[in-house]
């Protein structure tokens, strides 16, 4: 019985995003209706299975090797979070597609397909399952990035689609040598399979080619490019999803391979340390300078996603180094982190949406003071910040130390990496402070500062309510969820779930060491608003967009890599190989050939006639015929460069004619040989 | 059991129809049309009656001399060339109908449309090498009527660039073909070759080369490709069937024919010709695909992603492997249904509104829905998505480069996936800028509904339904393909 509700998650969502299609050409608002009433029932079914599923299914035949389904601890918590964050916004975009209603349908259809593609790749049992509706949810979330379908929805949207096709390739490529190697793509063999293969080297590749490709949907750093542009443009439920849900799968992904095929390589946790960490830094900086309320947000996303990778490397490293401790603190502190994430972004990303949705703007400088008297935003914004900041009692405080304790335990455990281990701390704790920072900033901004502008503060203030009664459970209910998982004796008990061990429900949540780490993250937080923010970011009480335009990897290396330097190449190699230097000298020697043979043809018939002239004839003058008779030579160059003149302008014939000639002496031959 | 001489059926109908077409006087169109259909059809009927009852003895029509002679047989590739082109046929004749109206010398059209069909089925069913030059050559003549039809500068111009690299190619063939009927008991196909003994390896080797070249010129292979593309001036029925199905891929099809069944894989695995073959369908398939992102011309852009895609399969078939035999089989059978209804998208598209480069798609998705949702999912097959079939076909051509155990075979590999972002690349941006962009001009901006009449819309979405359902339901095909790749 609960094995069957997994398939049903999947295909529901499916069927029902049809069903809400052909109700919503019946009636407009019967789509909307439709797609939030199949959410909240995918939702219904996500805690049933919570409770009750357990076990594998399989729908078989399908796409040749059949889809395979399992349900265990992590999934079904993940399944259930899915759902969850699907049926908030779908409630939500109620509200918040009142206005612009162009293109709702199409939304709608994209988002329920969109549910159910997630919810198999939450479930799957094995890497094909994963890769198919991995593939799907990357080709049906792109509507909602060019959903507006504005010059810049239409650029982000591009650099989305291209980011997602490109890893989704890079992701194939990984498997196919992953079932070569090992022979199977099943999470559960997929260890004793690597083992048993021996051939580390393919496999190691294989890992790596799968970690860039779900990093591409992660937001891993190189592949983070559309990270920052695409949220923006997304309509806000939309932002919500790609920030809390879609970055996960990509995650889902790397943390099942390097739980099973990369279990205990050292190399290969090196290399996801390296990507976390360049990510954390990089995505916590770029938000920092960010003055674009859901850019900063999705920077933001950026910056947790390294955080969650950090800890996937430190679980593998300490696995590495044999003594399994690590299982103990990093793995339950990342997956507390994917839960912890991706509810604070729902809150975040829908408060930010009520802003989208009454002023239609998101640059700082004029968003200022809107929510200065709008109180239940203003606490769910604060939850959702306290969350993410990791201050102690709020959720992402629990998961960020258990993470923290990870690379503590590293510093331990693995000789010879202490002193990386040790700057990767200190990285950490920045990281997180710069965190504290950014969320300072946005939280001052839109709720506590007064615009520069006092007739528009005036028409903030006086803009009451900002959102129906449904948003506001929908968006304090997200928020206050934020608050209760900061509670350990729940979370602990969740992580436990999750990993399958019982021993996380003893860690000692608030310990001295531990509200230390979190202090020292708080105080660099603290020094760099007051020093940073305030002092370099802000002229005049104006925030100052100074990160440098040029700086963009997408712009300097990406685009141009793709769409000037690789056909210039092809097409001056294509022209010097193909024409110039082989089929053109090819056909011009051989009609020198047979020029030349034309010529001393022609020439020894002229000796004839001369010969003639002088014995038996007698010479007779033509009136009107130029004396000078041209040298042999030039009369051949001269033919040579007037039969090369339509071979320049129209090779073809000339190939052709060269051919036939061939064919004649090829068929004498064949002629001559078969008698 | 029929007899063998029903071997003949489908290739002398379509021959004597095309020839009475040219000759008859017809009053009305609708007149032609039954007629030509009609031929088209009993066709088809003759190809599957072959291909589900005749499994009989070859068939000598005419013989030259001892050991060289035309030929006829049945056997698993012919009757998978066969029977995919006896489904396309019919279809695009619908579609060819109602594009055609306007046309002038419909006559002639029609007559060398039909004819071609037989050409095609000759090579299909040909016994021995010299049978399916003859009928290659054939093919290659009674086709350039179709790209000169409409007899203008370009045209004209395309058609001779046509013959020439054709007919040129043809000629580098033949020197394989002499030497292979010599060499072996007459040229007759038998899997896994029959080379005699005794026979020094090098030369065959070089022999290979040279058909390999010949044979690939009529798959736009590097370097004699670009008549591929300037060839897509020729009325669109005659660039999606002929120039994305059935001609380039009689191309593809003689080199299989060529490396499995006369020469045999013995002589050539792990050969320095090989992986020079090898390397050469590898730079192809990756230029095809630049290319096709260069250029803006909707027919020329598919052209060149054609070219890509021959590569593909005669990359499979020069791994010598049964796995890259199967995966160029299954991508030959794939991606001609996909380049299909691609192409007849893209004719639609043009016939209806005069328009043939990529900018004016801008927004045309509104007027055209039916017509763009179709290319959008054939655009997501040829990239390689799965629940469509391009990427059944990719992922085995991938499985055997993986499988084939040299560093070429991961070349060839990596090469694909380069190549498939390229073709998300340059078919993907069309679909984008079909439904999600506004036209500059803003002439679609109050656009209606106004899809291409339903003769047109018929096959399209018949390749699109086909597409799918293989995507999705693959076992049977790919089996049966993996049958004929193991011999039997």
């Amino acid at each position: 019985m609960g094995n069957r509700i997994a398939i049903l998650l999947v295909t529901i969502p499916m069927a029902g995003a049809f069903a809400a299609c052909l109700a919503g050409r019946r009636r407009e608002r019967a789509g909307e209706l439709a797609a939030a009433a199949v959410s909240c029932l995918t939702l219904l079914l996500g805690i049933l299975l919570f409770f009750f599923g357990e076990g594998t299914c399989e729908i078989p035949v399908l796409l040749g090797a059949g889809l395979h389904f399992q349900v265990d601890g992590f999934r079904r918590v993940y399944a259930l979070v899915t759902a969850l964050m699907w049926a908030a916004t779908s409630l939500f975009s109620l509200e918040y597609f009142r206005e612009e209603r162009e293109h709702l349908l199409r939304y709608d259809f994209f988002l329920l397909l969109t549910l159910g593609a997630t919810e198999g790749v939450m479930l799957s049992a094995d890497l094909m399952t994963s890769f198919i509706f991995f593939e799907i949810l990357s080709f049906t979330s792109f509507t909602w990035v060019i959903h507006e379908q504005t010059a810049e929805a239409i650029r982000a949207g591009y650099t989305y689609l291209f980011i997602a096709v490109i890893g989704g390739l890079v992701l194939l490529m990984g498997l196919l040598l992953l079932q070569n190697s090992a022979g199977t793509l099943r999470f559960d063999d997929l260890r004793e399979a690597v083992e048993k293969a021996g051939s580390s080297r393919r496999v190691f590749a294989a890992a790596v080619l799968i970690l860039l490709g779900f990093g591409a949907k992660a937001g891993m750093f190189p592949l983070h490019v559309w990270l920052p542009k695409a949220h923006p443009v997304a309509p806000s439920p939309g932002s919500a999803l790609l920030s809390g849900i879609l970055t996960k799968v990509g995650i889902y992904g790397i943390l099942m391979t390097s739980l099973t095929a990369m279990a205990g390589v050292r190399s290969y946790g090196l290399l996801v340390l390296c990507l976390g960490v360049i990510t954390m830094v990089l995505g916590a900086v770029l938000a920092l300078f960010s003055v674009n309320l859901k850019r900063t947000l999705a920077c933001s996303s950026m910056s947790q996603i390294g955080f969650i990778l950090t800890g996937v490397a430190m679980h593998v490293l300490l696995g590495a180094y044999g003594s399994g401790e690590g299982a103990v603190t990093a793995l339950p502190g990342l997956m507390l982190h994917m839960v912890n994430h991706s509810v604070i972004k729902l809150a975040l990303f829908m408060a930010a949406g009520v802003v989208v949705m009454r002023i239609h703007e998101l640059d700082l400088n004029r968003i200022r003071g809107f929510g200065r008297n709008k109180h239940f935003l203003k606490i769910s914004f604060a939850l959702g910040a306290l969350g993410i900041s990791g201050v102690p009692l709020f959720n992402g405080y629990l998961s960020k130390t258990l993470l923290h304790e990870g690379i503590v335990e590293g510093i331990h455990e693995c000789p010879g990496l202490t002193v990386p281990l040790q700057v990767v701390e200190w990285v950490f704790l920045i990281s997180g402070g710069i965190t504290f920072a950014y969320m300072l900033k946005l939280f001052l901004c839109v709720f506590v500062e007064k615009n520069r502008d006092a007739a528009l503060q005036a028409r903030y203030d006086a803009d009451l309510p900002c959102m129906n009664v449904l948003s506001t459970a929908v968006i304090l209910g997200s928020a206050l969820l934020c608050a209760l998982l900061g509670q350990p004796f729940i979370t602990l008990r969740l992580a436990a779930v999750m990993t399958g061990e019982e021993e996380i429900v003893h860690f000692a949540a608030f310990s001295l060491t531990n509200l230390k780490g979190s202090g020292i993250s708080l105080g660099i937080g603290a020094l760099v608003y007051l020093l940073f923010v305030r002092r370099v970011l802000m002229r005049d009480q104006r925030y100052l967009d100074l990160w440098p335009k040029g700086l963009d990897l997408e712009n300097v290396v990406y685009r141009p890599v793709l769409t000037r330097v690789l056909p210039g190449v092809f097409g001056r190699i294509a022209r010097l190989f193909g024409e110039n230097l082989l089929l053109r000298p090819l056909a011009k020697g051989l009609l020198f050939c047979a020029a030349f043979l034309g010529r001393v043809l022609v020439t020894s018939m002229d000796a004839l006639v001369v010969f003639l002239n002088r014995t038996l004839f007698r010479p007779r003058r033509i009136k009107g015929i130029d004396e000078k008779h041209p040298g042999m030579w030039r009369v051949l160059r001269e033919e040579v460069t007037i039969g090369a003149r339509p071979l320049s302008q129209n090779l073809s014939f000339a190939l052709m004619m060269t051919c036939l000639g061939i064919l004649v002496v090829l068929g004498t031959l064949a002629a001559l040989l078969l008698r | 059991m029929i007899p063998a001489i029903t071997l003949l059926f489908p290739i002398l109908i379509p021959i004597v129809g095309g020839v009475l077409i040219l000759f008859l006087h017809f009053k009305k169109d609708c007149h032609r049309e039954v007629f030509s259909e009609t031929v088209v059809v009993l066709t088809s009927a003759a190809v599957w009656l072959c291909i589900l009852f005749c499994r009989s003895h070859p068939i000598t029509i005419y013989s030259f001399t001892s050991g060289f002679s035309i030929t006829f047989s049945m056997d698993g590739l012919g009757c998978l060339f066969a029977g995919m082109i006896s489904l396309m046929w019919p279809l695009v004749m619908l579609y060819a109908f109602s594009y055609m109206k306007e046309s002038a010398r419909k006559n002639s059209f029609f007559a060398f449309y039909v004819m071609t069909y037989g050409a095609a089925n000759g090579i299909a069913f040909a016994a021995d090498m010299i049978t399916m030059y003859v009928f290659y050559e054939m093919l290659t003549l009674v086709t350039i009527p179709l790209v000169c039809h409409y007899q203008n500068h370009e045209s004209m111009y395309a058609g001779r660039k046509y013959a020439a690299y054709t007919i040129g190619g043809a000629a580098l063939a033949f020197f394989a073909v002499v030497l292979t009927t010599l060499q072996s008991g007459g040229g007759t196909f038998l899997y896994g070759g029959d080379l005699r003994p005794g026979f020094d390896p090098s030369i065959m080797r070089i022999a290979f080369v040279f058909g390999f070249f010949g044979f690939g010129a009529k798959a736009a292979l590097f370097p004699l490709y670009s008549w591929l593309p300037t060839a897509s001036v020729a009325p669109t029925p005659v660039t999606a069937l002929l120039h994305a199905v059935a001609v380039v891929n009689a191309g593809v099809f003689a080199v299989m024919r060529m490396t499995w069944y006369v020469f045999g894989t013995e002589l050539m695995r792990g050969s320095r010709e090989q992986y020079f073959c090898l390397m050469v369908a590898v730079f192809s398939l990756l230029f095809g695909a630049v290319m096709a992102l260069r250029e803006r011309h909707f027919k020329r852009r598919l052209a060149f992603s054609t070219m890509s895609n021959l590569s593909y399969m005669l990359l499979g078939v020069m791994l010598m492997t049964p796995d890259g035999f199967a995966g160029g089989m299954a991508h030959m059978l794939f991606h001609g249904v996909i380049k299909m209804s691609l192409f007849l998208c893209a004719g639609a598209f043009m016939h209806k509104t005069g328009c043939n480069y990529i900018y004016e798609i801008n927004g045309v998705g509104k007027k055209m829905p039916v017509t763009f949702g179709c290319y959008t999912l054939g655009a997501l097959s040829l990239t390689g998505i799965p629940l469509f079939c391009g990427f059944i076909s990719k992922w085995k051509l991938l499985e055997a480069g993986a499988g084939e155990g040299s560093v070429f075979g991961l070349i060839g590999d990596a090469a694909l996936i380069a190549s498939a972002f390229l073709c998300a690349m340059y078919t993907l941006t069309i679909a984008v800028r079909a439904f999600f962009t506004a036209s500059e001009k803003d002439h679609y901006a109050n656009a209606v509904r106004d899809e291409a009449d339903r003769m047109m819309l018929l096959p399209i979405l018949v390749f699109t339904a086909i597409n799918v359902a293989f995507g999705i339901w693959p076992q049977g095909i790919m089996s049966l393909i993996g049958r004929i790749a193991g011999g039997g």
